[in-house]
Formats: structure tokens, C-alpha cells, sequence
């Protein structure tokens, strides 16, 4: 019981990233829009897994927090909007869903011909440890969130407060799209 | 340990089946949800890479990518909605007012 506790311990992020790629499998596939938004909440609640196993914790939290408590909610409301509608949609799938199909195969095939050698090379992941230059005498690397946190409003700061521009501009654009013509 | 070959390999998948869903569904709902797919695969290798060279860069820009993708999403929802106002419909084939 032990051993097998630990073997699922070792392996979760495998485990992880096999539930995301089904679920997102899913997702794509499934008929019903409904169904394909909680394949998408399934895909992004294992994603938020895969994070936690790559000890990203800050980042595992505020995915679940982001996409399973904001996006999902968002989409699954307009669905409900404008999937109620009369007529049924009648296929699911574009005329030439075979073509693209097989070209995305054969892309992914290119790709893998192309980093072969990355892609099953040995290198393998080590622990998040801040370079000494850039813990500056700070003890940051200890928690997640701190060496996160550090890396935003030291390094990045000026992104970071674009991006706050960017999101007002998309609150704005949202609510002059979305709003009637009448007011 | 996790190797870094398994992450590439996780979000290689990931964004090989939202590529694929973008050009194989109609409707535009679900067009949007994988493009977050797509994103999301992208923030996995960010991730990955960044414990690969020890550095936070990478956690601290998946997190902007996080707040792009949130805008993103306000803004194309109420694309479709707004489309679905003046046309009724959300397939993406019957949207062709510029095909000509």
C-alpha cells in the first residue's frame, strides 16, 4: 500500500498530464457544447495538477482560482445564452475536418523530426532554486509565492502594469460589445 | 523528479489537439476554449523551463499570460455574443459576409 502511494506520489504529474490530454480530447470531440465546457473545466483543473506537481504552487492556485472559477463560470453563462436557440445545429464538424486533421499530424510529426533529440534527450528538471544574483540577500526562494513575487514587481514590473492597462481596455471593450442598442 | 521531456511531451499534446479542435470545430465557443487550451500549453513549458534554468522569470510571466488570457476571454465572449445578437448564430460558417 506504501509502495503503491508512493509510486502514484512519483508519477503525479504523469498522471496529471494523461487526465489533461484526455479531457481535453474530450472536450474537442464531444457533441454537446455543455459537455465540452466541463471537459474544458476537467482539462484546466488537471493543468492546475500538472502546476502543483512542478512545485508552481502560486500558479496552481491562481489557475484553478482564474480559469476554474472565472472563464469556466463565463463560458458555461454563454453557452446557456446562445446554445437555447431554436434550430439545431446540424454538424459538428467543418467539411474538411479530415484535411486539417492530417495536417496537424503531420506537423506534429515535423516537429517531432524536428526536436527529436530535445524532446528524448536526458535533461531533466531540477527544483526551483533562485540564482544567488538574483535572491540579492533575500531569503525569497523559500516559498513559491515570494520568489513569484519577486520575479513580477522587481523584474517584470513594467509588463506587469501594462497588463493592468490591458485589462481595463478589455473590461471597457467587453461592455460597449456586449451591451444593447437601445441603452 | 519529473523530466523535462515528460512536460514538452504533456504540452506538445495539448497544443496539437487545440490546434486541431480550433480548425475542426463551427462553433465559435468552443474555437475560444481552445485557444485557452493552446495558451495553457504554452504556460506549461513556461513553467517547465523555468525550473529548468532556476530562474522565476518564467512563473512570473505564466502569470501575465494568465491575465492576457482572462482578457481575451471577456473580449471574444462578448464578440460572440454581440454576433449572436445581429445574426443568430454562433457556427463559424455562417458568418461569411466577407467571402464575396
Amino acid at each position: 500500500m506504501e509502495h503503491l502511494l508512493e509510486t502514484i506520489g512519483r508519477n503525479m504529474f504523469a498522471i496529471f498530464g494523461v487526465m489533461a490530454l484526455g479531457s481535453a480530447a474530450f472536450m474537442v470531440a464531444s457533441r454537446s457544447a455543455v459537455h465540452s465546457v466541463l471537459g474544458f473545466l476537467f482539462a484546466m483543473l488537471c493543468i492546475a495538477g500538472c502546476f502543483l506537481s512542478l512545485e508552481a504552487e502560486f500558479l496552481g492556485m491562481a489557475q484553478i482560482l482564474v480559469y476554474a472559477g472565472g472563464i469556466v463560470v463565463l463560458f458555461l453563462f454563454v453557452v446557456m445564452l446562445v446554445e437555447m436557440s431554436k434550430k439545431k445545429e446540424k454538424e459538428v464538424f467543418q467539411a474538411q475536418s479530415r484535411y486539417a486533421v492530417v495536417a496537424v499530424l503531420f506537423g506534429a510529426a515535423a516537429f517531432m523530426g524536428v526536436f527529436r533529440k530535445v524532446i528524448f534527450g536526458t535533461a531533466s528538471v531540477e527544483a526551483l532554486v533562485l540564482r544567488p544574483e538574483l535572491a540579492q540577500g533575500l531569503n525569497v526562494a523559500k516559498q513559491n509565492a515570494q520568489a513569484v513575487s519577486r520575479g513580477l514587481f522587481a523584474d517584470y514590473l513594467l509588463p506587469f502594469e501594462i497588463l493592468s492597462v490591458i485589462l481595463l481596455v478589455a473590461l471597457v471593450g467587453a461592455v460597449v460589445l456586449a451591451k444593447t442598442e437601445r441603452v | 523528479m519529473v523530466s523535462l521531456n515528460a512536460v514538452l511531451l504533456v504540452s506538445f499534446g495539448l497544443f496539437s489537439i487545440g490546434i486541431a479542435g480550433v480548425l475542426i470545430r463551427r462553433n465559435a465557443l468552443i474555437i475560444l476554449m481552445c485557444v485557452e487550451l493552446m495558451l495553457n500549453a504554452a504556460n506549461l513549458n513556461f513553467i517547465a523551463f523555468a525550473r529548468h534554468s532556476g530562474s522565476v522569470s518564467g512563473q512570473a510571466f505564466a502569470l501575465l499570460v494568465m491575465g492576457f488570457a482572462a482578457a481575451e476571454v471577456a473580449v471574444g465572449l462578448a464578440l460572440v455574443v454581440a454576433l449572436y445578437r445581429k445574426r443568430d448564430t454562433v457556427q463559424v460558417d455562417d458568418i461569411n459576409l466577407l467571402k464575396g
